[in-house]
């Protein structure tokens, strides 16, 4: 098998990019460990600024972020019982009344050791799983992309669970926001109002800070009364071998939920998280004291969210489908960068795809040491008052909207993205399915006129296609997904009363 | 208040019916195009499918409360105007004077009042977004109008 590594040393031999991806993964950690701000924001507000670098230190840097924000929401998540990110929101189950018991540290060094074992282990399947996924893309034509795009939209119907319809809708109106601009294959405008900006369509960028930072932003302006008070971090202690022998358990089966949940479309951390504490609390010989601080609550989401970010990339870099929210985000970022990511990536660009396989692990490795040494300072970066932290945010927002194109009409787009995906969010509607219909929208369009030129207008033409239609099968199984369970529960319980 | 799912969903319908009205301004396509798919074809079917989608998000919302929520707070209100004003200040300010007004004017609103803190974020704002956009990637922020007649006299 050849690992790429005459592509990656020179990736990793040049000091602008070790220098990039520390810098990332600090700054990964600190964004991860700031309530509110999230890996894919964090991403967002960052991916302007690495489109004045070449593709791969820029996406060597959003790789390292990707991962080190994954792990800095813990940090909150355990020390204030403020997930810094959703994906961390199952670490505080168990996190925080470890750290009120006086056991933070305990509880920071479970976190971090499952997180670098997930995070290193997806990675590991990322390399293998990504080249040869891509090598099947190969026999992929616009009739099967249309079909996989169908299939990714429909998995919005499974991601954060509670609104499947409203994702679905998102995702739909992320599809309306990419057809702004000429139509490429007949140069008719569509949508644009007579102005002229909007011709070459919405740019990504503005949409993406809007949705993310501005509608979170304003989120934080309706919330200003909560106080947020740090547990005292105790002297910082690595697990025990006692601790990683009780551990190790949920840490592999975690580890591999993760990945297989980052590799479906659309699925991301949060649901790996979740899926992973149920699965540790399911395992464990002690269930009871899940909730009341053990360390197998810990160990079971973190080694998840981690997991999940190596198996998100694995269909966004070989398929160019999006696996997570922060996937869509560097997906988008290769576009704009002017890459086209599916396999013909592979063979155009492997230096890339090798220097995003070796950032990623580097930065795995950094932030166990840079969240260890550093716990103590990010758990005080944790309690910068949001009075002055916000209008940071925002001025970062404004210049990155505006620094692409240096255009005002971006700021405006920016701003309108955030108003509207702050109603949205308060009507159940999240930002993360509008941009996956966003980045997903040129392929879907495209793949399906193209399909339809091939099959002459006529839509029975998918039926020739057995990928295809595996994929629709697929999505309808996902769209019924929810049904198909409580059916089955139903049908479970009533077969437990009859024995 | 989060609003009713019925509601959401009604308010989706018309817009679907709005979408669907603004594709029938598209432009005539050239007649050598004409094979391709219509530029209509994909708004209208995705216009659809949120149609359909809304109806069912009508028909779930009936008979189900939605979950109470606070009402904004003048914050809310005053940080919408503070950024809104962002974009309009820009013009005859100049970004990096609007950067530092906007550090001032949202710490403020949120209810910060150490006026110390506020004044060195105001200044040191703006001046690392100059050194690091300006001065190191060559971002070209506008001037302002004002700044322009100043210059100009």
């Amino acid at each position: 098998m050849d690992l790429g590594l005459e592509y990656a040393l020179p990736v990793l031999t040049d000091p602008m990019v070790i220098g990039l991806i520390v810098a990332g993964t600090v700054v990964g950690v600190v964004i991860g460990a700031l309530p509110g701000l999230s890996s894919s924001m964090g991403v967002a507000l960052l991916l302007p600024f690495s489109l004045y670098l070449e593709p791969i230190p820029a996406i060597a840097l959003l790789s390292a972020l990707y991962c080190a924000g994954t792990f800095g929401g813990s940090i909150t998540a355990i020390l204030i019982n403020a997930p810094g990110a959703p994906p961390a929101v199952a670490t505080a189950f168990d996190g925080y009344p470890m750290a009120v018991k006086g056991e933070a540290g305990r509880a920071l060094g479970i976190a971090a050791v499952s997180s670098v074992s997930g995070g290193i282990l997806s990675v590991i399947v990322l390399l293998f799983a990504a080249p040869l996924l891509a090598r099947v893309a190969y026999s992929f034509g616009p009739p099967e992309y249309f079909a996989l795009g169908v299939f990714a939209l429909s998995m919005l119907a499974s991601i954060s669970g509670e609104a499947p319809l409203k994702n679905l809708i998102g995702g739909c109106l992320g599809l309306l926001i990419a057809t702004v601009g000429i139509d490429l294959t007949t140069g008719v405008d569509r949508f644009t109002f007579g102005v002229p900006e909007l011709y070459e369509g919405i740019q990504f960028i503005p949409v993406l800070i809007g949705l993310f930072a501005v509608t979170e932003l304003l989120s934080q302006a309706q919330d200003l009364g909560r106080e947020r008070i740090a547990v005292a971090v105790k002297a910082l202690k690595l697990p025990s071998l006692d601790d990683f022998r009780r551990v190790r358990g949920a840490i592999l089966r975690s580890s591999g939920i993760g990945i297989f949940v980052g590799v479906l479309p659309a699925e991301g951390s949060t649901m790996a998280a979740m899926i992973g504490y149920n699965e540790a609390k399911r395992w464990s010989k002690t269930p009871e004291e899940f909730g009341k601080g053990t360390i197998e609550g810990v160990a079971g989401p973190e080694a998840a969210n981690n997991a999940a970010t190596g198996g998100a990339m694995v269909p966004t870099l070989a398929l160019g489908i999006p696996g997570s929210a922060t996937a869509a985000v560097i997906l988008g970022g290769l576009q704009v960068q002017g890459l086209r990511p599916g396999p013909y990536l592979f063979e155009e660009q492997p230096g890339l795809l090798y220097g995003i396989f070796f950032a990623m692990l580097l930065a795995n490795v950094l932030f166990l040491f840079i969240g260890l040494a550093g716990a103590k300072v990010f758990s005080r970066i944790s309690l910068v008052p949001r009075t002055f932290l916000w209008p940071t945010v925002f001025a970062l927002c404004f210049v990155g909207a505006y620094g692409l194109n240096q255009s005002m009409v971006d700021v405006w787009i920016m701003i309108i993205a955030g108003l509207v995906g702050f109603v949205l969010k308060r009507n159940g509607f999240g930002p993360a399915p509008i941009i996956m219909g966003v980045v997903l929208g040129g392929l879907v369009e495209t793949s399906l006129a193209q399909s339809m030129i091939i099959f002459e207008q006529q839509w029975t033409g998918f039926l020739a296609s057995p990928i295809a239609m595996t994929f629709f099968a697929l999505a309808v199984i996902s769209l019924s997904g929810a049904q198909i369970r409580a059916t089955l529960a139903r049908l479970l319980s009533r077969g437990g009363r009859t024995a | 208040m989060k609003h009713h799912d019925t509601i959401t969903g009604l308010v989706l319908l018309g817009l679907c019916a709005i979408g669907y009205w603004l594709t029938t301004d598209f432009g005539e396509v050239p007649a050598m195009l004409s094979q391709n798919v219509p530029p209509t074809f994909f708004p209208r079917l995705v216009l659809a499918v949120v149609a359909v989608l809304s109806l069912v998000l009508v028909a779930t919302g009936i008979g189900r409360e939605p979950e109470p929520s606070a009402p904004l707070p003048v914050a809310f209100w005053t940080t919408v105007a503070i950024i809104a004003s962002a974009a309009v200040l820009t013009g005859l300010l100049g970004t990096l004077l609007t950067l530092g007004i906007i550090a001032v004017a949202l710490p403020v609103a949120w209810g910060e009042r150490r006026y110390g803190h506020i004044g060195a974020l105001a200044v040191c704002l703006p001046a690392a977004i100059y050194l690091v956009f300006t001065l190191g990637l060559d971002v070209r922020f506008p001037a302002g109008r004002i700044l322009d007649l100043l210059m100009q006299t």
